[in-house]
């Protein structure tokens, strides 16, 4: 067997390796994304009410879409995308803020104890997603703990109300729902920095306060990027926490409005429409992730 | 179409914590997509639906002939389709044992998506549950069989409104299943009196904070339409719709109103000292109340002509491969001790005439205080009920409550 042949064969071969993955994701992204398109640009069923999909893209009917866009734009629409964004950032700025320091603690301090601590973190998720929520809600209830310690150290006077359309519990549920979903990912590559570049910024006498801004941060912005990433695109189609802690129409998000078109209405089309329209508002935030990691992966170069 | 009391989801926190750590998140959507990527090109029969009023009764168009009488009743396993949680299952194994059969029981969350399943024309389900609101859809759409009467001498047990519903006028397609209405659940602890307008409680400033209605745009809609004195809750006016969406819009800066579909917890645990909510619910609320507190902290309210009331339907499905079986069972749940203990579990009541008030009284399955929660055949009568729209004043409908809902 010649060289040649057996490269020729390994040139083969890598790519094979990526067929799997490559099914998998037109199996269960492209096809599903193409049939929410064809139900948002589809037709209605005069008899069932029903979705009847367009498949063919030269038949599709644009009304729903340019309804849903003109209402995300002027109309009770608007609300809910503003809603939503400022929600997400301020979910995101607790998990920097909270994840950060925590990601940073285990892969640069704790020593032998990280395995122990990562497994800590990721404790509660042996837990299921419901009884986590449902447990804030009973921390949080006007005679819950929460609120009789803030009574108990006369930081409150009367009971707050958390749980009946609080942004503040929805920011905060939606913190605590992914918060190990950033602390993972930034663990790894905060990991992953040399240590030795660490020492050798502090033996130049930059400080280790220095030596943070100007070493660690900028070597951890691609993790920093990828767990923001990993974190914020599910929040934004998160319903379920909202509808738990809140329930409330002041605190009503996106994945809320598909819910009910697309579940509790006829109108089909417009939950579909909402799909797309918020799918597309996150292919630009991918978009930018792309670009400004490529740009922290040059300047590391 | 109306969301019925047991489109409920899964955070039903008792049931949940009782059937442990099974719920699956994220699923939740998915059915009506895939109802739709299944379902058939656009149904021939494009011509209006009858639309089916208590003064304008419907007699449905006969798909099919129904079976031949006295047959023997097939054997195998007998397919029911329902909500979840909405027959005793003790009682489907009562109706196995006498037939010598199987009974399964597969479960919907929504009308919406049984219907989708259905016209997949894959499942070959026998018995099937309908709200009136969608009946006429499944009947012209060809999902239902005709039943023979001969089968069912149980059905005179029933209401004799109900017998001949407007909606399904000779019962063609269905015998009636469950009665309830739609009212307010209250703290009786803490409501000292109800307002002239018994709606109006719900946006007493006095209660912000506590203040819940359902999760659901016809009931919600349809309440304050009542409250403005329009008793065609099935109205498609612009105008009317409107002005009853306003008024839910100020429940939220007067009340903080909150929206869920829970008020048999949410007024047993105290979290709601109002809650619009179905009767069913304030009787089942008397199980979900925390340990040593008495049923007397209970109220429901609902006006005494013009309350929203439904109902619902049992039916043979037309792909049922077990028919006769499917008829029989149909007898079997208007029999009177099974309807009893069916409602002993369920906690809806059947639309049966020995279910008066003081007969579920005497039998303790009702509290005195609860006895409104009760639906009585001249209540029926009396009340108004939320049925088929068209699909212009569906979106109008859906828009409105997608408007309040947006905050």
């Amino acid at each position: 067997m010649g060289r040649a042949s057996g490269d020729r064969r390994a040139e083969r071969l890598w790519p094979a390796l990526a067929l799997p993955g490559t099914g998998w994701l037109v199996l269960l992204f492209v096809v599903p994304f193409y049939a929410i398109a064809a139900v948002a640009f589809g037709v209605i069923d005069p008899l069932f009410g029903s979705p009847i999909p367009v498949w063919n893209p030269l038949q599709w009917q644009f009304g729903s879409f340019t309804e849903v866009v003109q209402r995300a734009l002027t109309g009770d629409l608007q609300p809910v995308f503003v809603r939503t964004f400022g929600y997400v950032a301020a979910a995101l700025a607790i998990c920097i803020l909270v994840g950060y320091p925590v990601a940073y603690y285990i892969a640069r301090l704790a020593g032998r104890r990280r395995g122990l601590l990562l497994l800590l973190i990721l404790a509660p998720w042996w837990i299921n997603y419901l009884t986590r929520m449902l447990a804030w809600i009973n921390l949080l209830e006007p005679d819950g703990y929460v609120n009789r310690f803030l009574q108990a150290v006369h930081l409150v006077a009367r009971p707050v109300d958390w749980l009946s359309g609080n942004p503040y519990t929805v920011v905060i549920a939606l913190a605590y729902g992914y918060l190990p979903f950033f602390i993972v990912p930034l663990y790894a590559t905060l990991d992953r920095i040399d240590g030795q570049l660490l020492e050798a910024s502090r033996d130049l006498g930059i400080g280790t306060r220095g030596t943070f801004w100007h070493v660690t941060l900028p070597l951890s912005r691609q993790g920093l990027l990828t767990a923001s990433a990993i974190t914020v695109l599910p929040m934004f189609g998160d319903y379920y926490t909202n509808t738990l802690v809140s329930g409330s129409p002041t605190t009503t998000m996106v994945g809320n409005q598909i819910e009910f078109y697309l579940l509790a209405s006829q109108q089909k089309a417009v939950g579909a429409s909402l799909v797309l329209l918020l799918s597309l508002l996150l292919m630009a935030l991918m978009a930018y992730y792309l670009v400004a990691t490529q740009r922290a992966s040059r300047e590391l170069a | 179409m109306t969301m019925h009391p047991r489109e409920r989801p899964a955070y039903d926190r008792r049931r949940f914590l009782r059937n442990s750590l099974l719920v699956s998140l994220g699923g939740v959507a998915a059915p009506s997509l895939l109802g739709a990527c299944g379902s058939p090109t656009v149904s021939s029969s494009s011509t209006a639906l009858p639309m089916a009023r208590p003064g304008s009764p419907v007699e449905l168009p006969l798909k099919g002939e129904p079976i031949a009488d006295g047959l023997q009743p097939e054997s195998g396993t007998l397919k029911v389709f329902n909500y979840s949680d909405y027959v005793a299952p003790g009682l489907m194994k009562a109706f196995g044992k006498q037939y010598g059969v199987d009974v399964q029981v597969t479960t919907f969350t929504t009308m919406d998506e049984a219907v989708a399943k259905l016209r997949t024309g894959q499942s070959d389900f026998d018995v099937f549950f309908p709200t009136p609101d969608i009946l006429a859809k499944v009947a012209v759409g060809g999902l239902l069989q005709p039943v023979n009467h001969s089968y069912l001498p149980n059905l005179g047990n029933a209401w004799t409104q109900l017998q001949n519903p407007f909606y399904d006028r000779g019962a063609r397609y269905t015998v009636p299943y469950n009665v309830y209405s739609t009212g307010i659940g209250y703290r009786a602890d803490e409501v000292q009196s109800l307002p002239p307008n018994g709606y109006d409680i719900l946006w007493d400033p006095k209660y912000a904070g506590q203040v819940h209605i359902l999760d659901d745009g016809r009931e919600a809609i349809g309440m304050s339409l009542l409250r403005n004195g329009v008793t065609d809750v099935n109205t498609e006016d612009q105008d009317k719709i409107r002005a009853a969406g306003d008024q839910l819009d100020k429940l939220v800066p007067l009340v903080h109103v909150k929206v869920d579909i829970n008020g048999y917890t949410e007024v047993a645990e105290n979290r709601a000292t109002v809650h619009q909510c179905w009767s069913g619910d304030m009787i089942s609320a008397q199980y979900y109340l925390p340990k040593g507190v008495s049923t007397d902290v209970l109220g429901y309210w609902r006006p005494d002509t013009n309350a929203a009331i439904g109902n619902d339907t049992i039916a043979v499905a037309a792909a049922a491969q077990h028919p006769v079986l499917a008829h029989h069972f149909l007898n079997f749940m208007l029999d009177n001790d099974n309807a009893l203990r069916n409602f002993g579990w369920v906690g809806y009541q059947p639309a049966l005439s020995r279910f008066t008030p003081d007969f579920l009284l005497a039998k303790q399955y009702v509290p005195a205080n609860l006895k409104s929660a009760v639906v009585t055949m001249a209540d029926y009568d009396a009340g108004v009920q939320l049925l088929q729209l068209s699909s212009t004043g569906r979106v109008l409908w859906d828009d409105t409550w997608a408007t309040f809902k947006s905050g």
